[in-house]
């Protein structure tokens, strides 16, 4: 039996007092997608981070492509591409530059360049590519972060909020970036508030509610209006 | 511009919330450290101005009368460094930053009374302040030593409030039409004016009649029982301080009509992609390096910081010997622009940062050397301007002094940055000139830390470079290096603990 390329078990974050993540439990395989849906302060983003080896977990078992991330985290980032939910780049670097960092860090053939250029215009940033990124809209800066996680070819992609703020052709394009993650094998974890567009580019969800998850359901439960009344009623 | 009379009242009611707002970033140690901070700045203030009067040779050595003749000199030197370092910082510091500050009413007199509060937190106000006390103090003696010391803190507030109204104007032009060309080009025009005054020994004669001629006298009159001429002097600098304050706040308001182009030009400029950095460590640094020069607050405070020391000791003539005081003061200033809160260069770039498959310590040495090389730069910059006139070569005695002191205070100044780095992040974005990397409370406890160890290593150096033999510099040297490095180290295996840099990145990236 292989393993799930994304298995947390029994995660349990806190900081200080506040209990940001309680006893969660979730798998992604390869291949697969899973949204990971809630209220603001529900654990979304704090588990996106643990995964993606920033935020070390309090206790429990995360590991990514069978590699523990605490205890092996460079391997773990080997394996992962993460758009963070906040901001996610240096203000005063160009997205060439960022590309450039992450590649020689990855230790990538040049061939990514050409990848990079190609996926940098499918998000229509090809020409703010020498921009410093400090001038760039928030949209701007998102769809650079989802570029920043895809363009290596993860075998886990973290896509935390990647919709925010993005126009229609950004939505367009990183939900062509899951898929063709999909397709490769990567397994692909997107947190959002935007229920519909989640279940685009998702084939499950997890419900968060104050850290606990309260609910799991195929996509095809969740779409359209007795989808979304399903959703509320696992948020109330 | 006249600002209305119940305008004046709301903004001085506006500045006590906002302080308090800024405050409120400090909580528990934090905002006991703070009250440290401001505790010891107090107590090294009253030790400036009260110990040297009480130092051998106080008043009657013929020391202490060269001290006198150099005295109008100083006090015209801090007008003119308050006034550069003030313009340096596009109008000094703000209360509140300005992206945070558009959800609020904050008027332009309240910015400017802020500016005006906050002053004291630069390195070279700090220092200068100082420095005029414990001269004054050491020329006056302790014969009504209270009436000549407010006499000095009246001067000090005064040429601020001067400095903060000329700063204003000088932001307003350069926020004008052709702004940048026309304030790089008054530069120009002074620097070189400088420089033909000095060239044709002429300076001394410009400084002899400074104004600042009656200031001393009005200070040192109570020596002498002079009581009408100490009270002219209060209420001529403290009339003089009230109109800069109501003149700056209409300047302020002038300013506040024109749009800020710190980095709007160099956003949307776009910069030649270069060949894959050969290591890791080349991408690091190239990445951290990228983050200090093309940012117009740090490389305008880096350029300062350089230029201004080094002119004021060639203005001086200084001789190779006192030398080793500056790089100390040009390294501190350096670590106030950004090194105090090094990990904040990454923004809200730190969480993908910190994503990336990279040995934490490896982060750690590239942040390392682009602080060293940062300061280094400039305090090489300082010496190359200030041995202009520093009297031929330095022999082996001065030069080792002056070359172990840029070693020692640098890699100090590094090492306790990066520790501050580590232990007390802060969030802040650094793209206007006038933010600073840490709140204002902090940074007064920073710039007295700074100020202080800075200057005694400078002193302590300058006294090996008096020495015959430059063995002692190098003797000295060695444990105050050690203890740097130890420091380092140190600061690097907590970085590299994942809940300490857990703690960091997540500070610095929330914005």
């Amino acid at each position: 039996m292989t393993h799930p390329s994304v298995d947390i078990r029994a995660l349990q974050v806190r900081f200080g007092a506040v209990e940001a993540v309680r006893h969660l439990d979730l798998a992604v395989r390869s291949g697969g997608s899973t949204a990971l849906l809630g209220r603001n302060g529900a654990g979304k983003s704090t588990t996106m981070r643990v995964v993606a080896g920033v935020t070390p977990a309090t206790a429990g078992d995360v590991r990514v492509c069978g590699i523990d991330v605490r205890r092996s985290a460079l391997a773990a980032k080997r394996a992962i591409g993460y758009c963070p939910d906040v901001g996610g780049l240096v203000p005063r670097a160009t997205p060439w530059e960022h590309l450039q960092l992450s590649a020689r860090l990855r230790r990538l053939d040049s061939r990514w360049e050409d990848d990079a250029r190609s996926l940098l215009d499918r998000f229509d940033l090809g020409g703010a590519a020498h921009r410093l990124t400090s001038g760039f809209s928030h949209g701007m800066g998102r769809r650079l972060s989802v570029v920043l996680a895809a363009f290596h070819l993860p075998d886990v992609l973290l896509l935390d909020e990647p919709f925010d703020g993005v126009d229609p052709l950004g939505v367009e394009a990183t939900l062509q970036v899951v898929a063709s993650a999909r397709a490769r094998g990567a397994a692909v974890l997107v947190s959002t508030h935007l229920l519909d567009l989640a279940m685009q580019a998702c084939d499950e969800a997890v419900i968060l509610r104050g850290g606990l998850v309260v609910g799991a359901r195929p996509a095809g439960q969740l779409r359209g209006d007795e989808g979304a009344q399903t959703y509320r009623a696992l948020l109330a | 511009m006249t600002i209305r009379l119940s305008e004046w009242r709301r903004a001085v009611s506006d500045v006590a919330p906002l302080l308090q707002f800024r405050l409120a970033d400090l909580r528990g140690r934090r905002r006991r450290a703070a009250a440290s901070a401001i505790g010891f700045f107090v107590v090294l203030t009253v030790a400036a101005a009260a110990a040297p009067a009480f130092g051998p040779g106080a008043t009657t050595s013929s020391k202490a009368g060269d001290l006198l003749i150099l005295l109008p000199t100083a006090y015209l030197a801090f007008l003119l460094t308050t006034t550069l370092a003030i313009v340096g910082t596009g109008g000094g510091r703000e209360l509140m930053a300005a992206d945070q500050a558009v959800a609020f009413p904050v008027s332009p007199t309240t910015d400017h009374l802020g500016a005006l509060l906050l002053a004291p937190l630069n390195i070279a106000w700090v220092l200068q302040a100082w420095s005029l006390l414990a001269v004054t103090a050491y020329v006056a003696g302790t014969h009504h030593l209270l009436f000549v010391q407010l006499m000095t803190l009246s001067w000090l507030a005064a040429a601020t409030a001067v400095a903060q109204a000329l700063a204003w104007c000088v932001e307003w032009v350069r926020r004008g039409p052709h702004g940048i060309a026309v304030v790089r080009s008054t530069y120009a025009v002074l620097g070189l004016g400088g420089a033909a005054l000095v060239a044709t020994n002429r300076l001394g004669a410009v400084f002899d009649a400074s104004p600042t001629v009656w200031v001393v006298i009005a200070t040192l009159a109570p020596l002498d029982q002079h009581w009408l001429t100490w009270c002219l002097g209060i209420a001529a600098t403290l009339s003089a301080g009230a109109l800069a304050v109501a003149l700056g706040a209409g300047a302020a308001h002038a300013v506040s009509r024109r749009t800020s182009r710190d980095e709007a030009r160099a956003e949307a400029r776009a910069f030649a992609p270069r060949a894959m950095p050969r290591s890791e460590l080349a991408a690091l640094v190239r990445t951290d390096r990228a983050s200090v020069w093309r940012s117009v607050p740090l490389r305008r405070g880096l350029i300062f910081l350089a230029m201004l020391p080094g002119m004021v000791a060639a203005a001086g003539a200084l001789p190779w010997e006192m030398l080793p005081i500056l790089p100390g003061l040009v390294a501190a200033g350096g670590a106030l622009l950004f090194g105090i809160n090094a990990w904040c260069l990454d923004g809200v770039g730190a969480l993908w940062r910190d994503s990336e498959p990279v040995d934490p310590q490896l982060a750690f040495v590239a942040r390392v050397w682009v602080l060293l090389e940062v300061l280094l730069v400039a305090t090489l910059l300082m010496l190359l301007v200030a041995g202009v006139r520093a009297r031929g070569l330095p022999n082996s005695a001065e030069a080792t002094a002056l070359g172990v002191t840029v070693a020692v205070v640098s890699l100090q100044v590094v090492a306790r940055s990066m520790q501050w780095s580590v232990r007390h992040p802060y969030a802040v974005e650094l793209r206007s000139a006038r933010g600073t990397p840490a709140p204002p409370f902090v940074m007064l406890g920073y710039s007295a830390w700074l100020a202080l160890t800075s200057t005694l290593t400078g002193v302590m150096f300058g006294v090996t470079a008096q020495a015959s033999d430059p063995t002692w510099a190098l003797i000295l040297a060695l444990p105050l290096l050690l203890a740097a490095v130890r420091r380092l180290v140190i600061t690097a295996r907590d970085w590299a603990d994942p809940d300490i840099r857990a703690r960091v990145v997540s500070t610095v990236a929330a914005r």
